[in-house]
C-alpha cells in the first residue's frame, strides 16, 4: 500500500500558471525514490505539497490512507519528516542539544527519557562534539545532520529531503550516504529531491523525472540497471 | 482628484507620512485619530497605494495587536466597568478607549507607510541622498521597506515549520504558546543577519562607497504640486495640534 498518495494534483502560485498540472504518484515506504527534474520544474512545490506546507488548488494527497486536508500540520510531522533545501528554516534553539530536546520539553516528556533520547540520537547523527554549539555556526553539512536529528525526534516513518546534497563536499556526502544507509535499514521511506547523479545512482530504487509540473518518467530499479 | 502616481516626489511622500505619523503618536483623543486614519487612507489611495495587500500581508500583526490591547485595558481599572467577573473589573470603558486609540495609532501608521510604497527604492534613495542623508543609511532605509513584506513572510514559513516538528500549537498552553514564540523568531532573526551580512560583503567586494560624490543619473526635482503638498501638509499638521493643544 501506498504510503503517500498524490492523485490528479494541480497547484499553481499565481492564478493561470500552472506548475504542477494533474499530478499522480505514489510512494511506498519500502523503497527509496529520487525526484529529479531541472530547475524550477516544481520540485520543492511538489515536496512542500507532500507535506502539507501547500494546498493543492486541484486534486488530493492521502497520507496512509487519510485526506491530507483532514490533518494538522503536527500530525504530518509525527508520520512524515521533511528536510527543507534551507535547513537554517529549520533550526529554532540556542544550542544543537536544546535543538533536540525543546520539542519533548514542550511535550510535558519525562526528563530522564529526555535525556536518554537526547544522548541517543545525538550518537546517531554524529553531532555528540557539537552539542554546545550555536546551530547558526555549524557548517552547511552540520546544520542538515543537525536538522534530520531533529525530526527524528518524532520516529517518522518517511522522509523527503529536499537537494540534501547541495553545499556539501565529497567527503559529507559520504557521510550523509551512511546515515542515510543507517535510515533505510530501520525501514524508513525515502523521497529524495535531487540533481546528483551520484547520489541518487548509489540510493534509488525508483527514479521519478518531472519537467514542468508532470511526470515525465519513472523508472524502477530493475530497469535502470540495464542502462 | 487623480494625482499620477509616479509625480510625486519621495521626499514629498516622506514629508506627508512624517506629518500623518507624527500626529497620530501625539494627538490621544479618539475622534481626531480616526479623522486622520480616514484622511490617510485616502491620501493612501489617491497615490496609488495597495493598502488592502499590505494588510493581508500583516495580518497575522493584528492578533498581537489585539493581545496587547486586552493586556493593557486588563491594568487600566479606573472608570465606567463593562465586564466584571466575580467582582474584578476586567474591561472598563477607559480601558477600551485606550485600547482602540492605539489599533488606529497604528492602523494610521500602517496606512501612511503604504503612501512610501509608492515609490521604488531607486527614488527613495535618491531623495534621502539629496536630503543630505549618508548614502549609506539612505539604502538601509530602502532595503528595511522593501525588506518588511519578506520578514513576513518567513515569520509565517518558520511558524508552518515548527508545526511539522510534530506541536499542535492551538492545543498548547498559552503559557507554552508564548515559550514556542520565541522559537519560531529564531530563524527569522538569524536569517536576517546572515541576509544583512551576506548584503553588507556584496557592497564592500562592489566598491560601494569609492567614491565621495555619487553622480546620479536621474536627479530628482521638486515640482509646484510637491511644495504645494510639503507646505500643505505641515500647515495641516500644526493646525490639527493648534486645535488639539487649545
Ligand atoms: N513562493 C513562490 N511564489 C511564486 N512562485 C514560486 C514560488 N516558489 C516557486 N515558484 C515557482 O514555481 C516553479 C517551480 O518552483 P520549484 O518547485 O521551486 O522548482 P524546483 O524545486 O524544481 O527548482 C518555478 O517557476 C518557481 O519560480
Ligand atoms: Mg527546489
Amino acid at each position: 500500500m501506498a504510503f503517500i498518495k498524490a492523485s490528479n494534483v494541480s497547484f499553481n502560485y499565481k492564478e493561470g500558471e500552472n506548475v504542477l498540472n494533474n499530478l499522480s504518484l505514489e510512494l511506498n515506504k519500502d523503497k527509496f525514490t529520487s525526484i529529479i527534474g531541472p530547475n524550477g520544474s516544481g520540485k520543492t512545490t511538489l515536496g512542500k505539497l507532500l507535506i502539507g506546507l501547500l494546498k493543492p488548488v486541484k486534486g488530493k494527497i492521502l497520507i496512509n490512507d487519510r485526506d491530507i486536508l483532514t490533518m494538522t500540520l503536527g500530525e504530518i510531522g509525527q508520520l512524515i519528516g521533511y528536510l527543507f533545501q534551507n535547513p537554517e528554516k529549520q533550526l529554532f534553539s540556542t544550542s544543537v542539544e536544546e535543538e533536540i530536546t525543546f520539542i519533548m520539553k514542550l511535550k510535558g516528556m519525562d526528563k530522564k527519557i529526555i535525556e536518554t533520547e537526547k544522548e541517543k540520537i545525538l550518537d546517531k547523527f554524529s553531532l555528540k562534539h557539537l552539542r554546545k554549539e550555536f546551530p547558526f555556526n555549524l557548517s552547511q553539512g552540520e546544520k542538515q545532520r543537525l536538522a534530520l536529528a531533529s525530526i527524528f525526534v518524532n520516529k517518522p516513518r518517511f522522509l523527503i529531503l529536499d537537494e540534501p546534497t547541495t553545499g556539501l563536499d565529497i567527503k559529507r556526502k559520504e557521510i550523509l550516504s551512511s546515515h542515510i544507509d543507517i535510515l533505510r535499514k530501520e525501514k524508513i521511506g525515502m523521497a529524495v529531491i535531487s540533481h546528483d547523479k551520484s547520489f541518487i545512482t548509489k540510493h534509488s530504487d525508483r527514479i521519478i523525472e518531472i519537467n514542468r509540473g508532470e511526470i515525465v518518467g519513472d523508472r524502477k530499479k530493475q530497469i535502470r540497471s540495464k542502462n | 482628484m487623480e494625482i499620477e502616481k509616479n509625480k510625486l516626489d519621495p521626499r514629498t511622500k516622506l514629508t506627508l507620512v512624517l506629518c500623518i505619523s507624527s500626529l497620530s503618536v501625539i494627538i490621544q483623543d479618539i475622534n481626531i485619530l480616526i479623522g486622520i486614519l480616514v484622511i490617510s487612507i485616502i491620501i493612501s489611495n489617491i497615490l496609488g497605494a495597495n493598502i488592502y495587500s499590505v494588510i493581508k500581508k500583516i495580518k497575522g500583526l493584528v492578533k498581537i495587536f489585539i493581545a496587547i490591547i486586552i493586556i493593557q485595558s486588563l491594568f487600566i481599572n479606573y472608570g465606567e466597568t463593562i465586564i466584571q467577573i466575580n467582582g474584578y473589573k476586567i474591561l472598563t470603558d477607559v480601558g477600551l478607549i485606550k485600547g482602540l486609540e492605539f489599533i488606529f495609532r497604528m492602523a494610521i501608521i500602517i496606512v501612511s507607510a503604504t503612501i512610501i510604497t509608492t515609490s521604488s527604492s531607486r527614488e527613495i534613495v535618491q531623495g534621502l541622498i539629496q536630503l543630505k542623508i549618508k548614502y549609506e543609511i539612505a539604502f538601509m532605509v530602502s532595503v528595511g521597506i522593501r525588506f518588511l513584506p519578506i520578514l513576513t513572510q518567513e515569520i509565517k514559513d518558520s511558524i508552518k515549520a515548527i508545526q511539522l516538528r510534530g506541536i499542535e500549537i492551538n492545543k498548547l498552553s498559552i503559557k507554552k504558546r508564548i515559550e514556542i514564540y520565541s522559537y519560531i523568531f529564531m530563524p527569522v532573526v538569524a536569517g536576517s543577519i546572515i541576509k544583512a551580512q551576506n548584503l553588507s560583503t556584496a557592497m564592500e567586494t562592489r566598491a560601494f562607497r569609492a567614491y565621495n560624490k555619487r553622480s546620479s543619473f536621474n536627479e530628482l526635482k521638486l515640482n509646484n504640486i510637491d511644495y504645494l503638498i510639503i507646505i500643505g501638509s505641515f500647515l495641516f499638521a500644526i493646525l490639527i495640534l493648534a486645535l488639539y493643544l487649545k
